[in-house]
């Protein structure tokens, strides 16, 4: 996360790397491309993918660049998922309302980022298509009390309704912001932290340098 | 490690405080460890003087180069790279180091010692060819080109990043890692100098980035580019024969959802596939991303003309797997280390590039692991196409070798067309011949049974019958009417 929170003093501009997760056909895709385009099943999408997509926001006069990284949800891909959310800031991930086996890949996977990451990545654990209420099969009250035991938070969205959508992606943001400005301020104080260490390493090569100044010189 | 914890350490000498010209004023770092003014003075002619020897030293470069070439083609003759002449290239790569070690030691002075061995790294080396020297060239004069509209900035880069090319040259026997630390670091202490001595605008800080990267990375390649203290060749041979061994693989097993029956999806796919073969030309890390990144807009490209829609990682993921799978890349996990080692870590990290590298490590890893389950084949099933006994695609009755190219499957496509076409021919001419015996036989019967008939009821033209007869003829019931009334003579 050192690299993602690059550059978090007053008027800077942060990066955040957010990966979205979830089982094939839980509305990832039409997630991300109603928060980028806001369009839903449209013929004039512009953009080739919805893979890799960035967002510039101002939350408050801070700036942050997001890139939402979207990873493939089928089941034969699931090992991959580390080479994925390596160095990211949040995790959205998604499940369908409508179908139970969804919202358990949702708790692998929350597992996997918790026991990979640790309490540095922040999560949102998004209940998709509430435009299907009638047919839901995961319970408000047992999505909610997990996502609260995990440190998670829950999320109420449709693609279809453009209904939380952007509530979810600024929420995240401003707790991403805060995660990297506690983050900042440990290395402040002088912590030893292996990127606060480095970051602060400058290669003076004062021997060498007194060399090349006195070949440029005379 | 003590060596480096030395270099970083920042030592001050009342000496260095003062102008180096010795006018009394006290010097910065900055310029060099002279005074404002006496900088104004040096700099310019230190400037010039650098790049008059920086094109000397490229020239005389270049004269060995191309004498070394020269010489080493006639004694080996125009042989391709085969693999004892690799062999070759190693065990020189090994002695040079054992006697640069050695040189290193036993030179009187540093100086002397550093000359020495840039002199001897400048030595002609049989397995670096011409081509390779020219680049670099290119690449230094692009370089020098570059920093000059930078000015003051650009000088002071320029130093550093010579700075950090002769201290490389010394870690060059350190390992791999530990060479790529020193880069990562030297790329993040060089963005941050600039931004927060030179004042540099990040946008400008990027694109100097991209050329300080362009620029050691030419120069280094050679060296850190799959080097032989790694197992980074092993990797890739197992690689490539894993993919070979995984041929007979079809997009249908792995999802993939491009129909290459459309010209321009399969026409994309080959454009994909070249892209990503053409990643191992590249020397900057920077440029083979983009490789990768090309690669990736032909596939979003191809999944867009055939479903329609923006395709998502789902679909992108085993899409570019197969891509991989049929194009068999070079020297696939030497090019991800290299990039992972080298490349600026801001481009890595979160951008686009970075999204579609990660992609092509996941698909290298999925590679890897693949097995029955991953595509939702029988055990056995897996077993017998892995072992050759059977190809999948022989079932699909199409027995040509799937890497053909496109023109031989197509010539195969039509010479099916072709004999259907002769098969629907041939069925044509026996029903049309049938047709012509149909009518001839019906002909005939018709005929026949014509004949039959009047022989069975032949043609009798009988006398007219007698009831027929009109009334008033004369002999009409002749017989049996009276006889006609004699004329009788009565006496009277």
């Amino acid at each position: 996360a050192a690299a993602g929170g690059g550059g978090a003093a007053a008027g800077r501009t942060y990066s955040f790397k957010v990966v979205l997760l979830g089982e094939g056909c839980v509305g990832k895709t039409s997630l991300v491309l109603r928060y980028c385009e806001n369009k839903f099943n449209d013929k004039h999408i512009t953009t080739l993918q919805a893979s890799f997509l960035t967002k510039k926001l101002n939350i408050g006069g801070k700036r942050v660049n997001l890139a939402i990284w979207d990873t493939a949800g089928q089941e034969r891909f699931h090992a991959l998922g580390p080479i994925y959310y390596r160095d990211s800031n949040g995790a959205i991930l998604v499940y369908d309302i409508t179908d139970e086996d969804s919202f358990q890949k949702v708790k692998n996977w929350v597992k996997e980022l918790r026991k990979m990451l640790g309490n540095e990545i922040c999560l949102c654990i998004v209940g998709n298509k509430v435009d299907l209420e009638k047919e839901r099969h995961v319970s408000i009250q047992e999505a909610e009390s997990y996502a609260e035991s995990v440190g998670a938070k829950h999320y109420h969205t449709s693609a279809k309704q453009n209904k939380g959508i952007e509530e979810l992606f600024l929420d995240l943001c401003k707790r991403m912001i805060e995660t990297a400005q506690v983050d900042e301020r440990a290395k402040g104080n002088g912590s030893s932290q292996p990127g606060a260490a480095r970051r602060g390493v400058q290669i003076i090569d004062d021997e060498p340098q007194a060399q090349s100044v006195g070949g440029g010189c005379c | 490690m003590s060596l480096k914890s030395e270099r970083r350490g920042i030592h001050v000498d009342q000496s260095e405080l003062l102008c180096k010209k010795g006018c009394g004023y006290y010097g910065n770092p900055a310029w060099q460890g002279f005074c404002s003014k006496c900088w104004r003075e040096e700099y310019h002619k230190a400037r010039q003087k650098q790049i008059q020897e920086d094109w000397e030293l490229a020239e005389r470069l270049q004269r060995e180069e191309e004498e070394a070439f020269a010489s080493s083609q006639s004694s080996q003759g125009a042989q391709s790279l085969t693999f004892s002449k690799f062999e070759e290239k190693k065990t020189n790569e090994k002695t040079r180091k054992v006697t640069t070690v050695k040189k290193f030691f036993s030179a009187s002075s540093r100086v002397g010692a550093k000359k020495a061995e840039i002199q001897e790294a400048k030595a002609p080396s049989p397995s670096i060819n011409r081509q390779t020297s020219i680049e670099t060239d290119r690449v230094s004069k692009e370089f020098i080109e570059f920093l000059k509209t930078f000015h003051k900035t650009g000088q002071e880069i320029y130093k550093q990043t010579k700075l950090f090319l002769e201290a490389m040259h010394y870690k060059r026997d350190l390992s791999i890692e530990e060479q790529s630390e020193c880069t990562q670091d030297f790329y993040q202490n060089v963005a941050e100098r600039m931004q927060t001595r030179g004042k540099v605008p990040p946008e400008r800080v990027e694109k100097i980035m991209d050329q300080i990267e362009k620029y050691i990375m030419t120069r280094l390649y050679k060296y850190v580019f799959c080097p032989e203290t790694t197992d980074d060749e092993k990797k890739d041979l197992a690689i490539q024969k894993r993919i070979r061994a995984l041929h007979w693989v079809t997009p249908q097993m792995l999802c993939v959802p491009v129909n290459e029956e459309i010209p321009e999806v399969s026409d994309m796919v080959v454009k994909a596939i070249t892209d990503i073969i053409e990643m191992d030309s590249k020397r900057v890390p920077r440029d083979k991303l983009a490789c990768i990144t090309k690669c990736s807009k032909h596939i979003f490209n191809a999944i867009k003309i055939t479903k329609n829609e923006p395709a998502s990682a789902d679909d992108f993921l085993p899409t570019l797997i197969y891509i991989v799978l049929k194009g068999n890349p070079p020297r696939l996990q030497s090019n991800i280390q290299y990039i992972t080692r080298f490349c600026n870590p801001s481009r890595l990290m979160t951008g686009e590039d970075g999204y579609y590298f990660t992609n092509l490590c996941c698909a290298v890893a999925f590679i890897e692991k693949l097995d029955a389950q991953s595509l939702n084949l029988s055990q056995e099933d897996f077993d017998r196409y892995m072992s050759g006994q059977t190809s999948p695609r022989k079932q699909e009755s199409e027995n040509w070798s799937p890497d053909a190219c496109l023109g031989v499957k197509q010539m195969y496509k039509n010479l099916d067309l072709l004999s259907q076409l002769n098969e629907r021919q041939e069925r044509i001419m026996n029903e049309a011949k049938k047709l012509e015996k149909d009518l001839i036989d019906w002909t005939d019967g018709i005929a026949k049974e014509v004949q039959d008939i009047v022989e069975k009821y032949p043609l009798e033209i009988r006398p007219p019958n007698q009831s027929v007869a009109a009334i008033d003829s004369e002999n009409v019931e002749n017989d049996k009417l009276p006889p006609p009334l004699q004329p009788q003579v009565y006496a009277g």
